[in-house]
């Protein structure tokens, strides 16, 4: 029993040697795609340039940081981006109704938390395949924000409820302190709390995991909650930047957010990975976009492009972790 | 064009043959368009309801739940082909990928007429569209006229390889042409998204400090590009395609110069007034392809009025309204 315990525990301990590694490969990465670009393009090292990028990243990172709890524990949420869409189009019209941006806030974080809460019930009371179950409520959740929508744009917020996603704050865009503020708590929450080694023990080993104690289902539901309110929280951001809400915003999400998840080197067969990888991921994502646009990259190539740099990020991640093992 | 006449005269000849009013109205119109999402082909379902009420027929929606869905349009299609509806007006998903299911509605002879997007394949009554090559040209044109056919241009493309996009980014490229004093800095991917195309106003603004013009491959893209320009507080005049209420919106308030349109209400209407006259053995159009209109801040008000309100064309009009 101990030593199963133990096991069960011991991932987020190894953080410090051979996550700590991981990580380190992540942001040479990182580094070497930024050394790239600088020398390429006269404007990508520009101060505005750089706030520009981790303006644009944080978006995906939203999204993706409730989405590597989920993965860690073995799971996937494929209805995040559809979440996003849900949230926005009922938060952007409670603004609209009400005129309190305060209530529209709180609506769309609800309305992502509801639904996420949903997915984790639909995981853990009725048994379904997390794969399954969030592809099923992407598809509900399109329905609804279809059916709700029927074809029409919200648009025009408060300039006040603008500043969120677009206003700065001592010359640094706001987004970027949220960004900085998630990503602290993420990191804190998993790698520091009983309740975050309980979601790594769970992804490393179910079994275990319930043998040893750990309440599986409820741990499972909050990272599902998580998630949803994450997603929420990116509907907000999305409707205060974007100034406008549409149903279909939701597609173009997902993929990157689970790419991000990945490339970060979180695992898909959980228990291993760090919200900190996913910020790196998401950062990637975004540095790769960006350095395309400013190279004036062809419309043609830049899907392959961004396809081939996923693949080398994941490649490259597999080989250091096989050495390192 | 030979050909074309022809065709037009068959269904004239037909109408001679009979006498004009021949069947009993209370037909039901199958309506296909490609998604949920566009607000264009909300304002094609609307006009088709708007029609078919006023020849007192019924029309039934068929809308893919995911949006462009190639197998899920094809399901429609044979589940409509079971129902047999009196005809069918047809938009296709995809204009190479939906000719096998427009096969089929001919197999079961149902009468089918064709919108918006030219189906590359099957026997249509009529065809009713638009032209994407001038709606993107005409809009670059107005744009370089009101730039003084000089400045710094950026083109944002809609998703790559997509009809419509293909025809709308040659347009925007040969009116540049005709514009030597018109530099083009870049022709950048937003796959017709409002974020996508924001982030890619962004990244571009860093590395072009003077940008005058802006085409954007839809309106969606437009106002993402203005909400960039407007968080850099920097201008430049921008230009979408698809006249949708948000860009009417934006043109009143001068935040975008125009929208080009070529006007889905119409499309929906003449698709089902098509449809149904062939079944009334009245005479028939065998091809309308409606002239794009460039709305802008002189000539907006007749596209700000609620859809429900709009009033279909005439008969006598649809000739009119062709570009041919």
């Amino acid at each position: 029993m101990t030593d199963i315990t133990k096991d069960a525990i011991a991932p987020p301990r190894s953080f410090l040697s051979q996550d700590a590694i991981q990580l380190f490969y992540r942001l040479l990465a990182a580094l070497l795609i930024c050394a790239v670009l600088a020398v390429l393009s006269d404007s990508f090292l520009s101060l505005g340039n750089i706030l520009n990028v981790l303006r644009q990243a944080s978006l995906t990172f939203f999204i993706a940081s409730g989405l590597t709890l989920v993965v860690l524990t073995a799971g996937l949420d494929l209805s995040v981006g559809a979440n996003v869409a849900l949230s926005a189009c009922i938060a952007g019209t409670v603004i609209h109704k009400t005129g309190s941006p305060a209530l529209g806030i709180l609506t769309g974080l609800a309305c992502g938390g509801i639904v996420g809460l949903l997915n984790g019930i639909m995981v853990t009371a009725l048994r379904i395949p997390s794969f399954i179950a969030t592809y099923g409520m992407l598809w509900v959740l399109n329905g609804l924000t279809y059916w709700y929508m029927a074809g029409e744009t919200l648009h025009g917020f408060p300039a006040g409820f603008r500043q969120i996603g677009s206003g700065y704050l001592f010359g640094l865009p706001i987004p970027v302190y949220l960004l900085l503020v998630f990503l602290g708590i993420g990191t804190f929450f998993a790698q520091r709390t009983i309740w975050g080694q309980e979601i790594y023990a769970i992804g490393a080993n179910p079994v275990a995991a319930r043998l040893s104690g750990i309440p599986v289902a409820r741990r499972l539901l909050l990272v599902y909650a998580v998630s949803g309110t994450m997603a929420g929280l990116a509907s907000i951001i999305f409707l205060s930047r974007l100034n406008s809400a549409e149903a279909d915003i939701g597609e173009s999400l997902t993929l990157p957010a689970i790419a991000a998840v990945l490339i970060g080197g979180t695992s898909l067969f959980g228990g291993v990975g760090t919200v900190f990888g996913t910020f790196i991921g998401a950062l990637i994502l975004t540095l790769v976009l960006n350095g395309m646009n400013l190279l004036s990259v062809s419309a043609n190539w830049q899907p392959l492009v961004t396809g081939v740099i996923v693949i080398l990020a994941v490649w490259l991640d597999m080989k250091t972790r096989r050495r390192a093992q | 064009m030979k050909r074309t006449l022809s065709y037009m005269a068959m269904p004239l000849l037909m109408a001679a043959a009979f006498t004009t009013q021949a069947r009993a109205d209370g037909e039901t119109i199958a309506v296909f368009t490609k998604n949920q999402t566009n607000p264009f082909f909300q304002t094609v379902r609307v006009g088709a309801d708007n029609m078919a009420k006023t020849l007192n027929a019924k029309t039934l929606q068929y809308i893919p739940t995911k949006p462009d869905s190639i197998p899920e349009q094809l399901s429609q299609i044979e589940d409509v082909v079971v129902k047999k509806p009196s005809a069918i007006v047809f938009t296709p998903v995809d204009y190479k990928a939906m000719v096998p299911g427009v096969e089929k509605i001919n197999e079961a002879k149902i009468p089918v007429v064709n919108i918006t997007d030219r189906s590359a394949g099957g026997k249509f009554l009529s065809f009713v569209g638009a032209d994407d090559y001038s709606l993107g040209l005409e809009t670059a044109r107005f744009l370089l006229k009101t730039l003084g056919g000089k400045g710094n241009i950026v083109i944002i493309e809609g998703v790559k390889g997509s009809l419509t996009n293909v025809d709308r980014v040659r347009g925007f490229n040969d009116a540049l042409k005709e514009a030597p004093g018109a530099k083009l800095l870049a022709s950048q991917p937003g796959n017709y998204q409002r974020l996508q195309a924001l982030q890619v106003m962004e990244n571009l603004m860093q590395s072009n400090s003077q940008i005058d013009g802006v085409l954007a491959a839809n309106d969606a893209m437009a106002v993402g590009a203005i909400e960039a320009l407007d968080g850099a507080n920097r201008k430049a005049q921008v230009i979408g395609i698809n006249g949708t209420k948000e860009a009417i919106d934006a043109i009143k308030s001068g935040k975008l110069l125009a929208s080009g349109d070529y006007n889905g209400f119409a499309q929906g209407c003449l698709g089902t007034m098509m449809a149904i006259r062939s079944l009334r053995n009245q005479p028939v159009i065998s091809e309308i392809v409606l002239k794009p209109t460039v709305i802008t801040k002189d000539n907006y008000q007749p596209f700000d009025v609620p859809l429900e309100q709009r009033t279909c064309p005439t008969f006598e009009d649809a000739g009119k309204l062709s570009a041919k």
